[in-house]
């Protein structure tokens, strides 16, 4: 773009929308090259900001549920007729194309294809297809993009979640909270701008999370989600100690301070200034986030809409409403993990529990949203890490479904997103893409560009290199943009 | 905004980002960041990117003719530079850089670049690939604030800025600060008053001197190594199973105490296996290596992590000691830095070696006694020591000798024989096919377990073992020895039944009871072979994955069998373990009658036999050499000193887990260029060697990790002495003298003191590589002993405080913080080295992210004196580091980190203000401060506040304290059960004999106390 008076305008856009100039884009990156931990404030015309191309943001913020352990798309969101007729036949070589399998099933003779035993129906204007096990999920398919040709390179959990979240495979950069954080600062003085929430887990063979999911790498560690729990203390160490009470806690913040200014006066570092700054925003936090972790006030129609597991805490539905109840409070980055997709065995048995889980959850944050007026400018996205084979891991009767990092279904909602559409094409085998290829670089430059971000300008310095989210790769999908 | 971060910004740039002009234009200050940033990506060390066949990194390139016929760069010719018409251009098709490439140029740079080639563009090597040369040591006037050279090197510099030293600190702020820098703990009152008492010339030297000899040092200095070290108490990746690899962190420690140099230091820890006759201490060191994750997921590819394992141990290498991001040239030569993908995969090679696998890779490893494990091992050593001198000493060999020959040349023929096989069948439905050699291939299905029964018959009577080799084979997956796709085999049991050929009803089950092999994998020995069982996959395997050599295993019978007419000997060789298809690929079995003394997996050797048999005066004198070296080999006369010290070894060994060291494989792995870094695509071939930037290998030196190691500590290296007084240097300072610690390279930034870090680098070669003695020389100097106590203009003028016009000032690390609360409050239990343990920490952070059975735990919180025990060593659990630590900015660990991040956010004052850990230790801060032996209470106050900041409160502060202790005890007086609940948070008992509503109080100003931000800061 060339037009400067365009160009101004279009950042006046992005600083109104951004709410918050002194912490817009690049400050961040600015304070960090000071190496000093004071509150990003500096000249917004920094040449910083300038030279960043002006893209107008969409989204405001993301809430991105995130399905641990990758869902199986053959039985929830990419429907198959022509399995029907593939049914128990042997996958043949053509398809599977020497695609390197996992050591779970590389010594496997058969890899007999078994079709979906659930059945899909065809919903809303759209005609979106959904499996039956996705009843409340039906109620919004016209508010959601189903992206059924994503494709990974990794082929197992700790890999491929990395990856998702950072960009690599191997542990070391920063998770996505982390590049929003320090790329477009906060929105609150009350909260974190990344907040990560788990929802309790209740399968025996659940896949681990770590904490550089949510991590800043080497991002500085300000910038790494904290964790709202659903045990214990809501933030950790949030409680006053017993014995202390709020105004006990007020009192002798007054006294910190008092004693920290004249130290402050003798010395001169503006680090204390700083300090008792971050002291009071914790004791902010004191109050605020009990406050929004308390769904008391919520009517009973919530509940209807997330069902009434919501009043459950650390379950997906309890947390759905705690997303958007941060997002109303103006947290930038809210990411809700919940765990236990990752069947070899069993698939009739266990997928049912876990789309009873979270269907309701994930259907009522997206209708609240709609209600409230928030959804156009918050990114909500639904992903695992990658997919799960057509093919059956051990008995075919009693089937489960190994990694499959070739093709899976996501769906993102929101922010920026076309509604009510579905994207890319499966193969008959629902084994390899047979149109529009979206990799997981490109679902990050999408997130970006959501949240008017170029991707290849998001960059830190680290080790001499300008490191990026999306490394050297990475296309928009312009085609889900509105 | 406030005006004053304004003018703070403005000020960096004009004092980090001026380049001077006219012909004072620097290649290395000016020029080449220019073009770095802007250029190299298309234009610079790597061939595979470049465009327009342009080259700007090298004169001779960038000053010759590109593809388009243009010379780049004509010196002394602005307007005949390519360079300046493209970066000036308006044309968007002939501007450089392009649209989509790196930011445009702006005046300055031009005008930089400009002036760069009027005067003839010359380029510098950069600086830090520049042997360092020792600087003259400028004498500027007026210098006689000085105390040693390197304030001379700094004063030059704040004479050029035009800035003035700070005044001495106050005697307080002294001493907390070298005793947190050197011992990572504040000072005692008591170590305070001493040196406040010292009116000597010589207290402040004498001050730091007892501190670099407290055992607390080495706990602090290894702290930090553990860091680039990425030591941590678990294996990382999915499950983040447990390691013990203490030991090795024990080495760290007792290594700084003892101020071990950093040549001997950095040796030891990247090639203490190869030094001659290592010793366990120096495979120890060697664990630095083998602390990376190693995954346990299952479906893994082992290939795949078993070449992340070797990556990183190139890139933390390469930080640590070249200060390089040599990673970067994994998948591609450097974008910036001489290195190209090929010289990556010449030093991937050094570091590829070890008989390693992906899929818990846990071995190689070594039961090693921790040095720092005390006297009974000290006991055990002076025994080992005597009974090795008793075994250095000469022994009459000859006689012993000559009565094995004796009988030797008496005995029958023996050595093995092998059987000819009769019948072949496999339950699986393998195909078992007969070979010329007597060996026994398998084929056709492949099914998941597998039981070969094989029948031969032998006229041998007295047979005494059985020899089963397992052979390798080109139809074999990857040659062999097993059937499996990884090449291994697990043999769950071997079983043999003798039968009569005269009378079948005669039978005997061999019993075997020993057995031997030449290969066995960890946790599966030979012997599992035969010990009856086959549960939980026991058995003997041999490492197909990393070794797909043949394995030769004898089994030696409880008594010698055979029946007179002949026997049918028929084996069994059980495949049943619950990995699939892990058979025998081709076997081999024979037989032997020899005695066991002389058994051997390949028996005595024909030729041995022949020179026993010659008549001893008849024997030439190299086959009477031969012939004794067999028999030291077999027939140790000194056997029973021997086993007495392997059992004393064991005994030590068994005191410590097996730590994971590393170790060469005796068959070189092949190394390979990778495409794009990846694992399944190798290229051409390398063999170990250096970058061609620095010098070669030292003459003498093998092309292997050891010569890797003196190749590092070559006193001509240009980088390995001034990345590591660099770090030194940025330990006490907060920021080194290259800011960019971790990246020396052509994108780092250059050094605030150039010439400081050559002098200091020259210092630290010359002085022996002493490491305390650089860091005493630092700690000593006047620059050190400035105040931070300077007024608000200074820290604009200088946030970072590059140009040291002040003393450092800096947040404390995470670990200092809970020492410091825990030293103060009286609770520490200082303790050197073991086991790591578990503090205080919230329930359920295990749990909540990872509860699978079997694979997962509860944080198994300690109590007593693990509670207290410094943060060292607290268990580091890569995947959910402790959270108190992991707030206050430590990192995961999962990396080498070089550099930690210093924040300050609301998390840290939670963490303060509410962790059991601080709010306990606060409780017994005040407990301190109510029995302290004074009556006063101004006294008591003063205590406890001298504690945690080593001075005294002014007169306002003291208002400030006593007023607050004065209503806190006022309002708890009015509620006892209040009080009492203050003081039950954490294990530990408080004194019931005293106040419970005063104790309160203190408790009270202790947490205020606790928080200040003189407590948590290094001032």
């Amino acid at each position: 773009m060339n037009n400067p008076i365009q160009e101004s305008q279009l950042l006046q856009t992005r600083r109104h929308f951004f709410g918050r100039s002194s912490t817009g884009i690049g400050v961040a990156a600015l304070a960090s090259l000071m190496n000093t931990s004071s509150p990003a404030t500096a000249n917004p015309t920094s040449d910083v900001l300038s030279h960043l191309s002006q893209i107008a943001p969409k989204a405001k913020r993301v809430i991105y549920l995130l399905q641990s352990g990758a869902p199986s798309q053959v039985d929830l969101y990419d429907y198959k007729p022509s399995l029907d007729k593939l049914d128990r036949t042997e996958l043949p070589d053509s398809i599977r194309q020497g695609q390197r399998l996992t050591g779970m099933t590389a010594g496997q003779k058969n890899f007999t294809v078994v079709k979906s035993p659930w059945k899909f129906q065809q919903h809303g204007q759209s005609g979106t297809w959904l499996s039956e096990l996705l009843p409340h999920m039906s109620n919004v398919v016209d508010d959601i993009c189903v992206i059924r040709s994503m494709h990974t390179e990794a082929i197992n959990h700790d890999p491929a979640i990395t990856f998702f979240q950072s960009g690599n495979q191997q542990p070391g950069r920063p998770s996505i909270g982390a590049w929003l954080s320090y790329g477009l600062g906060s929105e609150t003085q009350d909260l974190p701008s990344f907040v990560v929430l788990l929802t309790k887990n209740t399968f025996h063979q659940a896949q681990p999370l770590y904490d550089r999911l949510w991590g800043s790498g080497f991002l500085p560690s300000k910038y790494q989600g904290v964790k709202f729990r659903s045990q214990g203390d809501p933030v950790l160490y949030l409680n006053d100690p017993t014995g202390r009470s709020s105004t006990d806690r007020r009192t002798m913040l007054d006294r910190l301070e008092n004693l920290n200014r004249m130290h402050e006066a003798e010395i001169g570092d503006p680090e204390i200034s700083s300090r008792i700054a971050q002291y009071e925003m914790a004791y902010r936090m004191q109050t605020s986030v009990p406050e929004l972790a308390d769904t008391s006030d919520e009517p009973a129609s919530t509940f209807e809409l997330y069902g009434e597991d919501a009043r459950q805490p650390g379950t997906h539905a309890a947390n759905c409403l705690l997303a958007r109840r941060l997002a109303e409070r103006g947290v930038r980055f809210i990411q809700v993990f919940h765990r236990g997709w990752d069947h070899h065995s069993n698939v009739q048995k266990y997928l049912p529990t876990l789309t009873k889980e979270t269907d309701q959850g994930s259907a009522g944050l997206i209708e609240d949203l709609k209600q409230r007026g928030m959804l156009e400018e918050t990114l909500v996205i639904w992903a695992g890490e990658f997919g799960r084979t057509v093919y059956s891991q051990g008995n075919p009767n009693t089937f489960g479904r190994d990694h499959h990092p070739r093709c899976f279904s996501i769906w993102m909602a929101g922010g920026g997103i076309k509604p009510g559409i579905s994207y890319g094409q499966t193969d008959d085998y629902c084994y390899n893409i047979a149109e529009n290829p979206v990799h997981v670089h490109d679902f990050h430059a999408t997130l970006l560009h959501c949240l008017g971000i170029n991707h290849e300008e998001l960059t830190y310095r680290f080790q001499g290199r300008d490191f990026r989210l999306t490394d050297v790769h990475g296309k928009v999908v312009s085609d889900i943009l509105t | 905004m406030p005006a004053g971060n304004l003018s703070r910004l403005t000020v960096i740039f004009v004092a980090l980002s001026t380049p001077a002009f006219g012909g004072d234009v620097d290649f290395n200050r000016d020029v080449r960041p220019i073009l770095s940033n802007h250029c190299f990506t298309c234009h610079g060390p790597d061939a595979e990117t470049r465009e327009g066949g342009l080259r700007l990194d090298l004169r001779e390139a960038a000053t010759g003719a590109g593809d388009s016929g243009a010379r780049a760069i004509v010196p002394g010719d602005v307007s005949a530079s390519e360079i300046i018409r493209r970066v000036t251009a308006t044309d968007p098709d002939v501007h450089m850089p392009p649209a989509n490439g790196p930011k445009a140029l702006d005046d300055k740079q031009i005008a930089t670049l400009k002036a760069w080639i009027e005067n003839g563009a010359e380029y510098q090597s950069h600086w830090a690939f520049v042997p360092v040369k020792e600087p003259a040591v400028p004498k500027a006037s007026g210098s006689d604030w000085a105390r040693n050279d390197i304030d001379h090197f700094v004063f030059a510099q704040l004479l050029d800025k035009q800035l003035k030293p700070a005044a001495e600190a106050t005697r307080e702020t002294l001493i907390r600060r070298v005793a947190f820098d050197v011992t990572g703990l504040p000072p005692t009152v008591d170590e305070v008053d001493q040196y406040l008492a010292d009116k000597s010339d010589q207290a402040y030297e004498r001050m730091v001197d007892r501190y670099l000899k407290s055992p607390a040092y080495g706990e602090h200095m290894a702290r930090h190594w553990l860091d680039l070290a990425r030591y941590a108490d678990t294996n990382g990746y999915q499950y983040d199973t447990e390691r013990e690899q203490w030991v090795w962190r024990d080495w760290v420690i007792d290594a700084y105490n003892r101020n071990m140099p950093f040549d001997r230091f950095t040796i030891e820890q990247l090639a203490g296996d190869m030094l001659p006759d290592a010793t366990a201490q120096q495979r120890l060191a060697t664990g630095f290596n083998r602390n990376h994750g190693i995954t346990i997921e299952g479906g893994i590819i082992d290939e795949e992590y078993r070449t992340e394992y070797v990556m990183d141990r190139v890139s933390t290498t390469g930080g640590v000691w070249l200060g390089l991001t040599v990673g970067c040239a994994r998948c591609h030569d450097h974008k910036y830095d001489p290195i190209s993908q090929r010289e990556f995969y010449q030093l991937y090679s050094f570091f590829n070696q070890v008989p390693e696998r992906g899929m818990s890779g846990f071995t190689p490893s070594e039961k090693i006694p921790s040095p720092l494990a005390g006297d009974r091992q000290q006991q055990l050593e002076s025994k080992l020591r005597e009974l090795r001198a008793q075994l250095a000493s000469p022994v009459d060999l000859d006689s012993d000798l000559d009565k094995w020959a004796g009988q030797l040349a008496k005995s029958s023929a023996g050595g093995w024989n092998a059987l000819t096989p009769q019948t072949l069948e496999s339950s699986g439905g393998s195909t078992l096919t007969a070979l010329d050699d007597h060996s026994i291939l398998a084929g056709g299905a492949n099914p998941r377990q597998d039981i070969y029964d094989i029948s031969s018959q032998t006229d041998a009577l007295d047979i005494t073992a059985v020899r089963l080799e397992a052979l390798t084979h080109e139809s074999l997956p990857g040659g062999g020895p097993g059937r499996h796709s990884n090449s291994n085999f697990v043999l769950s049991e071997f079983e043999l039944t003798a039968v009569s050929v005269v009378d079948e009803s005669k039978t005997q089950v061999v019993k075997f009871v020993r057995a031997i092999s030449d290969y066995e994998q960890a946790n599966y020995e030979v012997a599992r072979a035969i010990n009856g069982t086959v549960a939980n996959n026991d058995g003997w395997a041999v490492d197909g994955p990393t070794r797909k050599e043949r394995a030769t295993a004898m089994f030696i019978a409880e008594k010698p069998f055979g029946f007179a007419g002949g026997t049918q000997l028929r084996f069994r060789l059980r495949h049943e373990a619950s990995f699939a298809t892990h058979g025998i690929g081709r076997a081999r079995i024979s037989v032997t009658t020899d005695a066991e003394s002389d058994l051997s997996l390949q028996g005595i050797p024909a030729e041995i036999r022949q020179i026993a048999v010659t008549e001893k005066a008849a024997r030439s004198a190299e086959d009477a050499a031969k012939l004794q070296d067999y028999f030291i080999a077999h027939h140790d006369p000194r056997k029973d000193l021997k086993q007495r010290i392997a059992a004393i070894e064991q005994q030590q060994a068994n005191a410590f887990p097996a730590t994971m060291i590393m170790q060469d494989m005796p068959q070189p792995r092949k190394t390979f260029v990778l495409h794009r870094g990846q694992y399944n695509e190798p290229t051409d071939e390398v063999t170990a060697d250096v970058p061609a930037v620095f010098p070669s290998l030292p003459k003498g030196t093998a092309a292997n990790r050891l010569g890797f190691a003196h190749w590092l500590m070559d006193p001509a290296h240009p980088l390995t002495a001034r990345v590591a007084v660099n770090r030194y240097w940025q330990r006490l300072f907060g920021t080194g003298l290259v800011k960019t610690s971790e990246d020396f390279g052509v994108q780092g930034s250059l050094p605030s003191h150039p010439e400081l870090l050559d002098w200091l680098a020259t210092e630290f070669i010359r002085s022996g590589w002493d490491v305390k003695h650089i860091q005493r020389l630092m700690i000593t100097s006047a620059t050190y002993r400035q105040t931070s106590r300077v007024g608000a203009a200074a820290y604009q003028t200088d946030p970072e405080n590059r140009w040291l016009a002040r003393g450092p000032r800096m947040r404390l690390d995470g670990e200092e913080l809970r020492d410091a609360a825990l030293l103060a409050s009286g609770l520490l239990v200082n303790q050197l080295g073991g086991k790591s343990v578990y503090p205080y920490q919230p329930a359920g952070l295990w749990m909540e992210l990872n509860n699978r059975p079997g694979y997962s735990k509860e944080y198994p919180q300690g109590s007593g004196d693990d509670l207290y025990r410094r943060s060292v060593y607290t268990f580091w659990k890569r995947t959910v580091p402790s959270p108190m630590l992991k707030i206050l900015d430590a990192p995961e660990r999962e990396s080498c980190t070089i550099r930690r991040s210093r924040t300050n956010t609301p998390s840290q004052a939670l963490v303060l203000l509410n962790s059991p850990q601080f709010v306990e230790a606060a409780r017994h801060l005040g407990e301190r401060m109510m029995k302290h032996d004074s009556p006063r209470l101004e006294d008591k106050l003063t205590f406890g506040f001298r504690l945690v900041t080593a001075r005294e409160p002014t007169k306002p502060e003291m208002a400030a304290i006593f007023e607050a202790f004065e209503s806190e005890q006022r309002k708890l007086a009015e509620s006892p059960e209040t009080a009492l609940k203050i003081l039950q948070v954490g294990e530990s008992e408080f004194d019931s004999t005293l106040d419970q509503s005063q104790l309160a109080a203190f408790a009270s100003i202790a947490s205020l106390y606790l928080n200040l931000d003189e407590a948590i800061t290094k001032g």
